[in-house]
């Protein structure tokens, strides 16, 4: 599986194309980007201050695309994250999952962010007020 | 070993790591023992703190040894 892990400290790059290992194989490349809303608990913010940890984060990204290989017919996966202050209308998060057919490429790449969630190293450590 | 604190506790305590010397490998009780001594602001967040050791989640009967990386995380929020 070609897999690809990455952290930003400035706006995430557009959305590259299918990686060219998987062209041909793959009819499904699910995207999906996060963006920063403008209120977070109700109060209105100026942006997201995200932490990572960065060798731990990878290791356990690297474990949740294992296990998503395993139960689909996932053959790439592109995970990028910002880091520091992320301004509210901007995209925190990328993610993106290549299958032979959409529709596991679509329920794996929703499961990879509700994995994202449970154990992986990444915080919304602060939220600036506007 | 070296102690990694991330997010809300470190801003807390006002640092993002520690250097800890340890006779020998501690069990995860007297870790904690000696964090709080260490840094006593800790306790209010111990409940909610998962341990890492070398880039993976500690799980239970490990030891802590000075060779250690040892990660102390609050629940994750990415996305």
């Amino acid at each position: 599986m070609w897999q690809e892990i990455k952290f930003f400290d400035d706006a995430l790059p557009p959305s590259p194309p299918l990686p060219e290992p998987v062209r041909g194989a793959c009819g499904a490349w699910a995207e999906f980007r996060g963006y920063v809303r403008a209120a977070e608990n109700g109060a209105a913010i100026h942006g997201l201050r995200y932490e990572i940890y960065p060798a731990m984060a990878e290791k356990r990204l690297t474990a949740h695309f294992q296990e998503l290989a395993a139960r689909y017919p996932v053959q790439a996966v592109r995970f990028w994250h910002r880091t520091g202050l992320v301004k509210v209308g901007e995209a925190a998060v990328y993610a993106a999952i290549a299958s032979p057919h959409r529709k596991e490429a679509f329920a794996a790449l929703a499961e990879l962010m509700d994995r994202l969630k449970t154990d992986v190293p990444i915080w919304k450590a602060e939220a600036i007020p506007a | 070993m070296k102690i990694l604190y991330f997010a809300h506790v470190a801003k807390a305590l006002g640092r993002r790591e520690d250097d800890l010397e340890v006779a020998e490998p501690l069990t995860t009780d007297a870790l904690w023992e000696r964090l709080l001594a260490l840094r006593p602001a800790l306790a209010q967040y111990r409940a909610t703190l998962h341990l890492a050791r070398n880039n993976d989640y500690a799980r239970p009967g490990d030891t802590f040894a000075n060779s250690d990386i040892v990660a102390l995380l609050p629940p994750v929020s990415g996305g």
